[in-house]
């Protein structure tokens, strides 16, 4: 019984070599990326609220500053790659940002942002482009952006490619959680998870 | 003799690292251009009330649900993917009883002004207390009193009486008018049994169900990496 408990482990012990190894080579998007770690400061305007990586607005104000988010250390020039999933558990409101890829130089500004409406059941980005309809609330939603300065910024949902707008040169930051656009309005609770960078 | 039985070892190991115990459902993922890939398979529990796709670029996850297909569905395209990333796959059947289904029809009018300025208290996923119910596995554990309350032109409260006692969750499930099957709207927590809808515009007149549900085995997991983008 012994023997076999220790041929079991060894067994195990051996899988986890395999698997291990193969995790350390999981790429995204074409290679040369290192992860990184920025640093972040948490925003709280208005109705928001975090408790962790959970965001909430908990009013439905039309008006005046929404915010709940993380907004992480200004980079200049390379390639940068955002990571993470989001699940809205609840939305009565609509057009909240969960996602912004911010400008601050030579003109400071929002670039990109991502937002749900109609309760959690469309995504878009600004502009008004539905980047996916008929969702499945309370599902948890991979998002990945990939700004490469000077060329263009991709986004992809679920793996997919759906938006790419160009970048020019300058200063950006990278921000999730949950801001009420000027046309939109609360409540909402999203949780995210799995936030990784990468930069190259 | 010892290298023999080490290699032995070792074979049997790396070769049970990849395999669950006896899927149900064996898939295929099939690069049909640098960034496409076509997911097939074969073996669905035809007794399912449905399934799920998902995917993740690691081999351990964390899985990502693509997308909820009805139970005689057996491929699936994922599109424009990232390129040189490595995508592997599953399919998982899902069980439970579902309520009888409610037709709902709303007042006309857009999501408007007025409507959002509401304070939605009553659109949170919530565990109402309520008279106790006998309660069983969820396969049988067919939700009760499913009840469904006009809050405004484009918002419906829904509340039912939880009878399952294994749920992983309950799903809201929705058919447009004119539609030839439902689609999941809404995933819950277990218990749970007041929910609010912020309705789709195609969404005026629609027929509605609950159901817990229980996820099945996951099929084999097939990977793909994908090439340069076009």
């Amino acid at each position: 019984m012994r023997k076999k408990s220790r041929a079991a482990a060894g067994i195990l012990a051996i899988c986890g070599m395999f698997l291990g190894a193969q995790t350390a080579y999981a790429q995204v998007e074409p290679g040369g990326w290192t992860s990184y770690s920025p640093g972040y400061n948490v925003q709280l305007k208005g109705c928001g609220q975090t408790n962790g990586l959970t965001f909430t607005l908990s009013c439905s104000s039309t008006s005046g500053e929404q915010r709940a988010e993380r907004r992480f250390d200004t980079y200049t020039g390379g390639t940068r790659q955002f990571e993470g999933s989001f699940k809205i558990t609840s939305m009565g409101g609509t057009r909240i940002s969960l996602k912004q890829t911010f400008r601050e130089s030579p003109s400071a500004g929002p670039y990109f942002i991502m937002a749900a409406e109609r309760g959690g059941r469309l995504y878009s980005v600004e502009g008004g482009a539905t980047i996916a309809s008929g969702a499945t609330v309370g599902t948890s939603v991979r998002v990945n952006t990939v700004n490469q300065v000077g060329n263009t910024h991709r986004t992809y949902i679920n793996g997919s490619l759906k938006n790419t707008v160009s970048s020019p040169s300058g200063s950006y930051y990278d921000k999730f959680g949950a801001y009420r656009t000027n046309s939109g309005n609360g409540p909402i609770t999203v949780t995210w998870s799995g936030i990784q960078f990468w930069r190259k | 003799m010892r290298t023999r039985i080490l290699l032995l070892v070792v074979s049997l190991a790396v070769g049970g690292c990849s395999a669950s115990a006896e899927p149900g459902v064996s898939l295929t993922a099939e690069l049909v251009t640098p960034v496409d890939v076509e997911l097939r398979w074969t073996g669905s529990d035809p007794a399912a009330a449905g399934q799920i796709v998902e995917f993740a670029t690691e081999p351990q996850g964390a899985y990502t649900i693509l997308q909820f297909v009805p139970p005689g569905q057996t491929t699936y395209q994922h599109p424009d993917l990232m390129p040189e990333t490595t995508f592997y796959y599953r399919v998982r059947p899902f069980y439970g009883a579902a309520s009888a289904p409610l037709d709902v029809t709303l007042p006309p009018g857009d999501y408007s002004e007025k409507d959002q300025e509401n304070d939605h208290e009553w659109a949170p996923p919530k565990v109402v207390p309520g008279a106790a119910a006998e309660k069983q596995p969820s396969r049988t554990a067919v939700p009760t009193d499913f009840a469904a309350k006009v809050m405004h032109a484009n918002g419906i409260r829904f509340t039912w009486t939880d009878h399952a006692n294994d749920e992983e969750g309950y799903l809201l499930e929705v058919e447009p008018q004119g539609g030839t099957e439902f689609t999941q709207a809404m995933v819950m927590e277990p218990d749970v049994n007041s929910v609010g809808l912020i309705t789709l515009p195609e969404e005026k007149s629609a027929t509605y169900r609950v159901r817990p549900f229980r996820y099945g085995p996951a099929s084999s997991v097939p990977h793909q990496l994908t090439g340069r983008a076009p």
